[in-house]
């Protein structure tokens, strides 16, 4: 039998744990190897971190030298294309592909073993060719004949009984102790569940029920989903656009039955994810792998790259979500229970919950029952996305929370005041409230006399003119640059609630390299996302070390080098930067000894800083950095650390609130986003200047998807409508609003940075913000998104009825 | 802001010294239908004939420098630009206009590469993103852009460049809302539009005004 390995002893350090208005000291068990966090003592003593500065790699942004996957050419390399299906459901009779095979300059063709169609767009076939022109026509000639079957395409369809099925019960991709039902599985249970809901219901005094929707947002990278795949005998080299490059070369050494050791897989800058490039491929086609089998096939390297319209079909999606939300509360504004179901439809795939936030937010309700269920359509298989199931989650529940505010006559800050668990959130909603000028609101809904906007009548007279101008220049809405009608416009105020978590992924390692010309680098294989990581690691070892960020050079995205996590869950910069921290404690520890030789003095007296080594007890008594270096007898110090396990934080969960402002024209029906507020915890912040990039991404990327964003599925055939970047709409330039972050920087002593991810946090709350912003302004509740004009002016014309 | 093509040069007199239309259009081997392609320069002649589809000769001014490239005619200036010529700062993203990351000048203006053939572009005086600067020598836009870190995933960042580039050549002191709408063609989907906003409002502040000339 084999030994349980011993775990590594810890020890007891107390530290200064929370926010810096409010310290609080903590007892952290860290292990024995491990080094003291980062705590609220330390924060007048950093040098490099919390300070704001642009991201290393911009200048080659800025100029098109950053080459991204897209942009790598090799010698001799030909361009791959996927054949998707053409139909959504359907038995693949015939793949004839000869008359491709013929083509000149057709070099290797691919088809798939696959006879069932489930979603329009899935792998059916592929094709290398000496130019991308010569891949189209060969694409092109590739033949499919179908059976075609019965599909279901959306998921309110899909829950009706008589609904065509995705899959025969027996093959459905979800837990086998999930009843089925149609199309549908569930219901799962949530840990959260607490209480008693029946019981919460009578002791109620005010309740309200309704149901949400929202569509299904694709991810839409700029960079679409692609690799080059070259073979050396038995070697294989991925230029990979992934956020996990680790997982790239598990996947594809798996699916072509190779070493791991001969796969080598790279990434040094790539151009979004979002959640969709954290798999081998994607989750909707094996890309990655046919390319590699297609330049094996042809002996050449091999370029493949996803089209713009094969992205929106097999590379991933958020869910759609229909939830539907009870919640009950004394007069007072106690809430006595919250009855949460969701549905939600992940395509082929499972895994459409919802429910984190109800989980999570309002912590004082005792009463919680979430009931989550999956629902297949013949869509490409989902894949998480920024926050995944998060924001629809929050959309539903937050509204609710502001209809519940507004039934009750509670103002809906105070509301979630009185029902708040989290010591972070109660001190984040006055930096909100004064941020955005909550007293503006309307204090009855749709009726602007009852607010205080005072200044916005003057502003908005002259800001009428230039809000004609809408995305595509020109034209949309009043498109003569004539005043609207001063009644014609209506302002509000809204806001919610968001939640996430501290996640870290334990099998990161980094090591940090001091040469004896006394350059450094620090080698961690975790890829860029993008995020400002690559800024943030440099700062984390050049406060380590006492020298200058720039002073450090970082390698990154090659699996050669100490393995680092998915760039997802919001885990990079709390995964990767206490290794580095450790790693870097350790080459300075052999660099003091150096020092203490050279000084006379005693390694336990030395400090460093400033690009210098002195001792604490004299601090003339000192050494430059590269002058101790130069003294090490090898070519370099290199340590190599592994990130320790997590440690009991001040908090386990990532606070956030965010704030709304909306103007909404009466007579057109279109919102617009006026100004955002974002309120949010981030352990402590490494740069703030990236980090709060990070924030207004989120509140742009979720404004988007609140008004503007929905994959449409044909009804009749089954296919997308809009896969392109013009019919699926982003939120563009002329959209723009004022965007604020503020970020409420918390000592968690989770790990030795006390640093926290932020990428997704910031999204969660902002459907559901705006949206309650939207009902501040006119009166009229929206429950499905986008808030499109049809939906504003029908919501409008019912609240007017009622 | 509508995104207009210039007009070809008229004749011959306004291409560079270098190359000519006419000598383009012989060592292409066409003649006749081929002007529509080219610029309607040439007068009708008796055997209509082609371009293609094989691979031609064509002639790019990038950069103020001539290049010569062989590609087929329905290659793209965006696929020429990034296959061919290795100036891969113009990003293929959607490849039909909706998203301006292909942005490129075309005698000063900005238009979708990827909705122009190669062929069409020469004669013209092309501009990419490695045009306007290096690393090391950045122009003030792009200096602005570090500053206030207008960008995350970068993909975007080549195209509003270039369209940021346009636009204060010919507006050197833009709003805010003109900003907005000399932009309104690029989409970034990191949400970097404000400090996009913010960083052309510090590069024009950085120029002086007699930068339009």
């Amino acid at each position: 039998m084999p030994q349980e390995p011993k775990p590594e002893p810890t020890r007891t350090i107390t530290a200064k744990a929370g926010l810096p208005g409010s310290p609080q000291a903590l007892e952290v068990k860290p292990l024995a190897s491990d080094i003291k966090p980062w705590d609220l003592d330390d924060l007048p003593r950093f040098r490099a971190m919390g300070k704001a500065r642009p991201r290393v790699e911009a200048p080659l942004k800025v100029t098109g030298r950053a080459k991204y996957t897209y942009d790598i050419k090799l010698p001799g390399m030909l361009y791959g294309r996927m054949v998707g299906a053409s139909v959504p459901a359907a038995e693949i009779l015939e793949i004839d592909t000869s008359k491709a095979e013929a083509l000149p300059g057709v070099k290797a063709v691919w088809t798939t073993d696959s006879r069932v169609v489930r979603f329009a767009g899935q792998d059916v076939a592929a094709v290398a060719a000496v130019s991308p022109d010569v891949a189209r026509d060969a694409a092109r000639l590739v033949k499919v004949r179908y059976k075609e079957r019965p599909f279901t395409h959306e998921l309110r369809d899909a829950i009706k009984p008589g609904a065509a099925r995705v899959y025969d019960m027996d093959r459905m991709p979800t837990p086998r102790e999930l009843p089925r039902n149609g199309n549908v599985a569930g219901p799962r249970a949530s840990r959260s569940n607490r209480g008693d809901v029946e019981k919460g219901f009578a002791e109620a005094e005010v309740v309200h029920e309704a149901s949400y929707y929202c569509p299904v947002h694709t991810h839409v990278p700029l960079e679409t989903h692609g690799v080059i795949a070259s073979w050396e005998g038995d070697q294989l080299t991925i230029h990979s656009s992934t956020q996990a490059i680790f997982a790239v070369r598990e996947g594809v050494a798996e699916a072509l039955g190779i070493d791991r050791k001969n796969v080598r897989v790279l990434c040094e800058h790539m151009g979004g994810g979002f959640g969709s490039k954290l798999g081998p491929s994607a989750t909707g086609s094996a890309f990655s792998v046919v390319a590699c089998r297609l330049a094996k096939l042809a002996g050449a390297p091999v370029k493949l790259f996803l089209d713009r319209h094969q992205e929106h079909l097999c590379t991933g999606n958020a869910p759609s979500a229909l939830m539907t939300v009870k919640v009950g509360a004394k007069k007072d504004g106690t809430i006595t229970a919250l009855h949460y179901q969701s549905w939600g439809s992940a395509g082929i795939a499972g895994g459409a919950g919802t429910a984190g936030p109800a989980g999570a937010l309002h912590g004082k309700n005792p009463n919680l029952k979430i009931e989550e269920y999956d629902v297949f359509t013949n869509a490409g298989p989902a894949a998480p996305l920024r926050a995944p199931g998060h924001s629809q989650g929050a959309f539903g529940l937050e509204s609710a929370i502001d209809e519940l505010a507004e039934k009750l006559g509670i103002d809906p800050v105070e509301l979630r005041r009185k029902n708040e668990a989290s010591p972070v959130r109660l001190a984040q909603y006055d930096a909100g409230v004064k941020a955005i000028g909550w007293e503006r609101r309307n204090k009855k809904a749709g009726d602007m006399s009852t607010g205080n906007w005072g200044s916005w009548s003057e502003s908005h007279k002259l800001a009428a003119a230039p809000d004609s101008l809408r995305r595509g220049g020109g034209g949309g809405p009043g498109g003569s640059g004539a005043a609207p009608s001063r009644s014609g416009k209506a302002r509000g105020l809204g806001m919610a609630n968001g939640n996430w978590y501290v996640f870290a992924s334990e099998n990161t390692s980094a090591q940090v390299r001091i040469h004896r010309d006394g350059s450094v680098e620090v080698i961690t294989g975790c890829q860029d996302i993008g995020s400002g990581y690559r800024t943030a690691m440099m700062v984390v070892a050049a406060e380590e070390l006492g020298i200058e960020p720039s002073d450090v050079t970082l390698r990154l995205g090659d699996t050669q080098f100490p393995e680092g996590p998915g760039s997802g869950g919001s885990t990079t910069t709390n995964s990767v930067a206490p290794a580095v921290r450790l790693a870097a404690s350790q080459a300075r520890a052999k660099l003091v000894e150096l020092a203490a030789a050279q000084l006379g003095a005693s390694a336990a007296d030395l400090d460093v800083g400033g690009g210098r080594i002195f001792a604490r007890s004299d601090p003339a008594k000192s050494i430059g950095f590269k002058q101790a270096a130069a003294k090490m007898s090898g070519e370099s110090i290199d340590c190599l650390a592994k990130r320790a396990r997590q440690f009991e934080t001040f908090r386990g969960d990532l606070a956030g609130t965010q704030f709304a402002e909306v103007e909404v024209d009466t007579e057109t029906g279109v919102v617009r986003v006026v100004k955002m507020v974002s309120v949010n915890d981030c352990g402590l912040p490494v740069n703030p200047l990236t980090t709060q990039s990070q924030v207004l991404g989120a509140m742009i990327q979720g404004a988007s998807w609140a008004l503007f964003e929905n994959r449409v599925l044909d009804r009749n055939v089954g296919t997308m409508v809009n896969p392109n970047m013009e019919w699926y709409k982003i939120l563009a330039p002329a959209d723009m609003f004022e965007a604020e972050s503020i970020l409420t920087p918390v000592a968690n002593l989770g790990n030795n940075t006390s640093t926290a991810g932020i990428g997704e946090p910031p999204i969660v709350p902002t459907l559901a913000a705006v949206a309650n912003a939207v009902f501040n302004a006119t009166g009229a509740r929206i429950r499905e998104l986008p808030l499109t004009p049809d939906r504003v002016l029908q919501a409008l014309s019912e609240a007017r009825r009622a | 802001m509508a995104r207009r093509l210039p007009p070809p040069p008229d004749h011959e007199g306004h291409e560079s010294p270098a190359f000519s239309r006419r000598s383009f259009l012989r060592s292409a081997g066409v003649s006749a239908a081929a002007t529509t392609l080219a610029g309607a320069a040439e007068p009708a002649a008796a055997a209509p004939a082609v371009l293609g589809p094989g691979p031609v000769p064509l002639n790019l001014k990038v950069n103020g420098a001539l290049r010569t490239l062989s590609v087929e005619p329905r290659v793209t200036l965006l696929e020429a630009l990034r296959n061919e010529l290795d100036l891969t700062g113009c990003k293929p993203v959607c490849e039909r206009g909706g998203c301006g990351a292909c942005t490129v000048l075309l005698d000063g203006a900005p238009i979708a590469s990827c909705l122009m053939l190669a062929a069409d572009a020469s004669g013209h005086e092309i501009t990419t993103v490695e045009g306007i600067g290096t690393p090391e020598k950045m122009s003030p836009l792009q200096a602005a852009f570090v500053e206030k870190d207008a960008m995350q995933c970068g993909f975007c960042t080549p195209g509003f460049i270039v369209a940021g580039t346009a636009l204060l050549a010919r507006n050197p002191h833009p709003t805010l809302e003109e900003v907005k709408a000399g932009l309104a063609g690029n989409i970034c989907r990191c949400g970097t539009y404000g400090r996009i906003f913010e960083a052309v409002h510090a590069a024009a502040q950085a120029k002086t005004p007699s930068h339009r000339s």
